[in-house]
């Protein structure tokens, strides 16, 4: 039992040598690339039919059955203020794990998960690209061939609910 | 490592048990005290308490053991006939096994801190030496209790400072007063709430038999399944439309009949009786009528009437507030009884029966009853109602007033009530679980509360409606009719949309306009109707098409979406989407401002 546990810990310190390795699953809004956490992702699924709530903010786009449980919608690109496209075949729901609870995001496509080594993450930028929330941003990766946005869904979620309670309380 | 785990499972074991035990044993002791030569009453709480003394000497928590051994040894006493019950006894020993349900709520806390035991032990110790006999027993028990009182109540004050003063308060009372102050009152606020906690939510016990049955259920659903893969590989490929279709509304009747009947059974398992709430009160009276100086028998019907986990877990506290009012203000003192020709003692019904697809809940008393005058005055003095209003309400209308925030007829505000939040927010929590209140009441022969609530909070009968092409469900429960009128007979009074309904002006909300549902279909002069009600309270919502009635499961929106205004849940459809349930009770009260008025004349 000991013997195990510093092998583990001799794994550990080994990986901390070189960076931890992280997974990303990786999405597109626009012509921009995002990436998540993927240990946070629940499921990716397309789009389904979406039942309205009203008097929510306008980014909450409504509620689905996911087998059996309802869960909130959001609309990333409202929430960063994108424009509004089609949603056409490639659209997808990434439905996350959030405090607990399951929430689905509207993306316009997920392309593939991805390995990187925790040293590869930056922190982000002062300027934040076309309208994200600074907040919501925990670090871009920047390799040769592309440059990732590291969100962080959780917090961008955790703003909503105090907006959401300021809406509700007029 | 594996130790721990060990010792964690023997943890849990014993604070189910324990909590159980204790649960039952304030029912048992107040018993006891009105029959006081029943043995094998007072042998099972001897076990009880054994039992528990037992168990925490073997998991090692000392503090546990020294009360439950001193109470154990005073209940042996008393077991032998070396001691009569007395209240000035059983006072002492509710008060211990309150210190035990403090101590065992800290152990299951996790967070086991050194408490002040010892104003109870020494409380107990002398009705341990043998010279208190049954006659002397209760001055020499009761001075222990007075001068202990200060110094046992600050550590339940822990717990719930409130209960401070109130120590201080009879600590400096003479001597004399000893035999009727009621000292474990202090200590037994502070555990009403601590208390609570003790009770296990998190774990069910579900009857064999019922499990067996369930078992036999999902058997049919696995056959039912197997009928339906076999119906499906038949018809691959040839399709017989004619046969398909009647083989297929075969299996649909089937598949109807089992998963209704595998829904009765789920239910059943989560019912559970609405003893469990009941026998918190023989205590919480006894304390009471000692307090009050009255004199109440209060009388349990229908213990074994079972309705949700969900529901009854949210009645305790109405029901506690509904049987202090009746007790402070319904019941007479002994002395205002007999001058009004009734018997001494009062009585106070509580009584649950099942009614239909509901559970009525009733506390009833036999005391001076609700005065429609005085409450009146009261509620004019409040300013709660104008004179105007006054003089045209109904005698029934205005009793509802005590429901009213703020009304109280008491001139001070007593410990026990008069605050003016009681009713309030009795009437509150009832609707929060789709149930109304009702009052009967008889000037000098009682009166009488009724609660209605549903059986379940989890299915739901409903009204399905289409506003603009979304669907919504309105619970069954709130409609009171549906009807199909012709928008040109709207009335606009004050920019608000009226309807006149027989003799009452029935305010209209547009779902459409609340829901910011856009138009998609051109305007059609004729709409539907669906009148809801809340308690005395009738709106009228504007739909655009009636679908029908259907049983749906309610769903939680999540944290995120919960309490929007207007939406109580959600459900999913037979077509696999989602609608959402439609909340009466905001609605109607979202429309307070424009309340039904009578048509004069």
């Amino acid at each position: 039992m000991e013997n195990a546990l510093t092998i583990h810990r001799d794994q550990k310190e080994k990986e901390d040598a070189s960076g931890e390795l992280i997974q990303l699953v990786s999405f597109k809004l626009d012509e921009e690339e995002y990436g998540v956490d993927v240990l946070k992702v629940r499921e990716i699924i397309r789009m389904p039919s979406i039942t309205r709530v009203p008097n929510t903010p306008h980014y909450v786009e409504g509620v689905i059955n996911l087998r059996g449980k309802v869960i909130p919608i959001m609309s990333i690109r409202r929430r960063f203020g994108l424009g509004e496209v089609e949603n056409d075949k490639s659209t997808r729901i990434m439905v996350m794990d959030v405090d607990g609870e399951l929430m689905g995001f509207i993306v316009d496509s997920v392309s593939e998960v991805i390995r990187i080594s925790e040293k590869e993450i930056q922190p982000p930028p002062p300027v934040a690209t076309s309208g994200v929330d600074q907040e919501c941003m925990s670090g871009v990766i920047n390799q040769p061939e592309r440059l990732l946005v590291l969100l962080d869904l959780e917090k961008m979620s955790s703003r909503e609910d105090r907006k959401m309670l300021s809406n509700l309380s007029i | 490592m594996s130790m721990e785990i060990e010792d964690q499972e023997l943890l849990d074991g014993f604070l189910t048990e324990t909590t159980e035990l204790l649960e039952k044993l304030d029912d048992d002791l107040v018993t006891l005290e009105k029959t006081t030569g029943d043995t094998e009453l007072l042998n099972r709480i001897f076990r009880s308490i054994h039992t528990v003394k037992g168990a925490s000497s073997f998991l090692g928590f000392e503090l546990l053991v020294k009360v439950t051994h001193k109470t154990e040894d005073v209940l042996n006493r008393l077991r032998k006939g070396e001691l009569v019950v007395t209240p000035e006894i059983m006072d002492v020993i509710l008060e211990s096994v309150d210190l035990v349900k403090i101590l065992v709520s800290d152990i299951k806390a996790n967070d086991i801190k050194e408490r002040e035991i010892d104003g109870t032990i020494e409380k107990l110790i002398p009705l341990l030496s043998s010279s208190v006999t049954d006659g002397g027993s209760a001055p020499e028990a009761a001075p222990p209790p007075q001068a202990e009182t200060a110094t046992a109540t600050p550590a339940a004050g822990e717990t719930k400072p409130e209960a401070e003063p109130q120590s201080d308060a009879i600590s400096p009372q003479p001597p004399k007063a000893a035999t009727v102050a009621p000292p474990p009152q202090p200590v037994v606020k502070a555990v009403e709430s601590k208390g609570e906690d003790l009770s296990d939510n998190t774990t069910v016990r579900v009857d064999v038999k019922r499990l067996d049955d369930l078992m036999n259920q999902v058997g049919e659903l696995v056959l039912e399944r197997n009928r339906m893969i076999q119906l499906n590989s038949n018809y691959q490929g040839e399709v017989n439309q004619e046969s398909f279709s009647e083989d297929f509304n075969k299996l649909t009747k089937r598949l109807n009949f089992v998963t209704s009947e595998l829904q009765m059974q789920v239910l059943k398992m989560r019912m559970i009786p609405v003893e469990k709430v009941f026998k918190k009160f023989p205590r919480i009276v006894r304390n009471l009528a000692r307090d009050l100086g009255k004199e109440v028998d209060l009388q349990l019907m229908g213990e074994e009437t079972e309705l949700d986990r969900s529901v009854v877990d949210e009645i305790g506290d109405p029901l506690i507030h509904l049987i202090r009012n009746a007790m402070d203000h319904g019941l007479e003192t002994p002395d205002e009884r007999l001058a009004a020709g009734k018997s001494k003692m009062g009585t106070l019904i509580l009584a649950a029966a099942h009614e239909g697809n509901q559970i009525i809940i009733s506390i009833k008393d036999d005391g001076k009853g609700l005065d429609p005058d005085k409450i009146g005055r009261k509620a004019l003095e409040k300013g709660l109602i104008t004179d105007d209003q006054l003089a045209s309400m109904m005698p029934r209308e205005i009793l509802d007033l005590i429901f009213l925030p703020g009304f109280s007829t008491k001139e001070k505000a007593s410990d026990l009530s008069g605050r003016g939040v009681g009713m309030d927010v009795v009437r509150t929590n009832i609707k929060k679980l789709n149930g109304i209140i009702d009052i009967k009441s008889e000037l000098g022969k009682g009166s009488e509360f009724i609660l209605k609530l549903p059986l379940t909070l989890a299915i739901i009968q409903s009204l399905l409606v289409e506003v603009e092409g979304e669907i919504y469900s309105i619970p069954l429960s709130a409609v009171m009719e549906t009807l199909r009128v012709d928008q040109r007979e709207f009335h606009t009074i004050g920019g608000k949309e009226m309807l006149k309904l027989r003799e009452i002006v029935l305010p209209l909300v547009r779902l459409e306009r609340v829901f910011g549902v856009s138009r998609k279909m051109d305007t059609d002069s004729a709409c539907y109707v669906v009148v809801v009600g809340v308690g005395e309270k009738r709106v009228g919502l504007i739909v655009t098409r009636l679908l029908g009635q259907q049983e749906v499961a309610i769903k939680s929106l999540g944290k995120y979406l919960a309490n929007l205004p207007g939406i109580a849940g959600s459900t999913i459809l037979g077509d696999g989407s989602v609608a959402l349930i439609v909340d009466p009770v905001s609605l109607v009260e979202g429309n307070d401002g424009a309340s039904t008025g009578r048509i004069a004349a």
